[in-house]
């Protein structure tokens, strides 16, 4: 029942990869990101000029809670769901929406570039990735036994002493 | 910060810290976050209110290392243990994978632990999950209120069969905290590598 979300960067994330990295160029976009519901980085992908990110970690999370949240609301409100999240200040938009159930793709980009544009090119990237990650549903889960238990608890102990 | 190596593969597991309000599941987070090396650590993220109770989560980021090739991670969340803040409690229950139950020993505090303990059960039940099915441990936390009522009255409202393991804490002083992450995390993992 519980649910470690366990993601598996075989060829499929490749592929991933390069469909944000492809979406990077073509809109210019600086950074991407594909993130699941619990708030995970899957992907990560910046655009050669950025500069350094922002905590990953947390944006992927707050994008994700966000996320929840407004499908709550949605919900509340008799919606099936709301569509994208846009959030536009003043030097800079984010812009987030669902990949398929499990994964939202943030994209991060200046007030100079187009949000129209963005949009555009995002609809075509999210049906690629969706297409990818429906294939890695198929793909049985990773076994992991007697040592990965005895490795991960040598680390807890340098990590929580 | 983390660039996902895509010949890498990863584990990521979420704890979440429950209770009632002002239990002390913040303090905990703040105490790991102090006391665990930066570059083991992301950032300390707090939705919280003016007056520091907890308003949508609290978030903090630990990087376990490699075992055996899997980059191994652990979010820890808080929830907001306000009783009027279910629907956010709801949401950050999403994906759990372990639990922490942080109790307050105070007496007037028994009745929000049992009533806290009930709204966890319900709400993994609408997530589709059984309460056996996750590692859950139980903190009592706030053991040097000078009126701190035996742990065993505690336990009879929120564990009265017992099955759970319990560790006393004083989290504001650190003590007890990292005992309990320890034990939660061992159990997840255990899961893990059950395949379960
Ligand atoms: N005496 C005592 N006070 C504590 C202890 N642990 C935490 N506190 C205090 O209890 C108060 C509430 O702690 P928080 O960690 O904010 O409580 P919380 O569970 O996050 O509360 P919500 O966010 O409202 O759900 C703070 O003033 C803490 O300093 C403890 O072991 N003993
Ligand atoms: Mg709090």
């Amino acid at each position: 029942m519980i649910e470690p979300s366990l993601a598996l960067y075989g060829d499929a994330f490749e592929r991933v990869d390069q469909v944000i990295q492809d979406l990077l160029e073509t809109t210019g976009v600086r950074y991407g990101l594909l993130v699941d519901r619990k708030g995970f980085v899957l992907s990560h992908k910046e655009a050669l000029w950025a500069p350094r990110p922002p905590a990953l970690d947390s944006v992927a999370t707050l994008v994700a809670s966000n996320a929840a949240a407004t499908a709550a609301l949605a919900n509340m409100l008799g919606e099936r769901t709301f569509s994208e999240q846009i959030h536009q200040g003043e030097n800079g938009t984010l812009y987030v929406e669902s990949v398929g159930t499990d994964s939202l793709l943030t994209l991060i980009f200046d007030a100079s570039v187009p949000l129209g544009k963005v949009k555009l090119y995002a609809k075509k990237s999210i049906t690629q990735i969706a297409a990818i990650l429906e294939e890695l549903k198929d793909i049985p889960p990773v076994q992991l036994g007697e040592d990965f238990s005895q490795g991960a608890n040598a680390l807890l102990d340098d990590l929580l002493g | 910060m983390s660039t996902i190596n895509f010949a890498a593969r990863e584990i990521n597991c979420k704890i979440v810290y429950y209770g009632p309000g002002m239990s002390g599941k913040t303090t905990n987070l703040k105490h790991v976050f102090s006391k665990v090396p930066g570059h083991l650590r992301g950032e300390m993220v707090s939705l919280a209110t003016e007056d520091e109770r907890t308003l949508f989560f609290d978030f903090l980021p630990l990087d376990l290392g490699t075992v055996q090739g899997f980059k191994t991670r652990f979010h820890l969340y808080t929830v907001p243990g306000q009783v009027f803040y279910n629907a956010s409690r709801k949401l950050i229950l999403r994906g759990v994978d372990g639990i922490v139950f942080v109790a307050d020993s105070a007496p007037n505090r028994l009745r929000a632990n049992a009533e806290s303990m009930r709204n966890l059960r319900e709400n993994l039940q609408e997530h589709g999950i059984d309460v056996r099915d996750v590692p859950i441990v139980l903190q009592i936390n706030k053991r040097d209120l000078p009126d701190a009522l035996p742990t065993a009255m505690i336990r009879s409202v929120i564990d009265p069969k017992g099955e759970l393991q319990l560790f006393e804490a004083m989290s504001d002083k650190g003590v007890g905290v990292f005992e309990t992450l320890k034990t939660v995390s061992r159990l997840v993992l255990e899961r893990l590598s059950q395949n379960k």
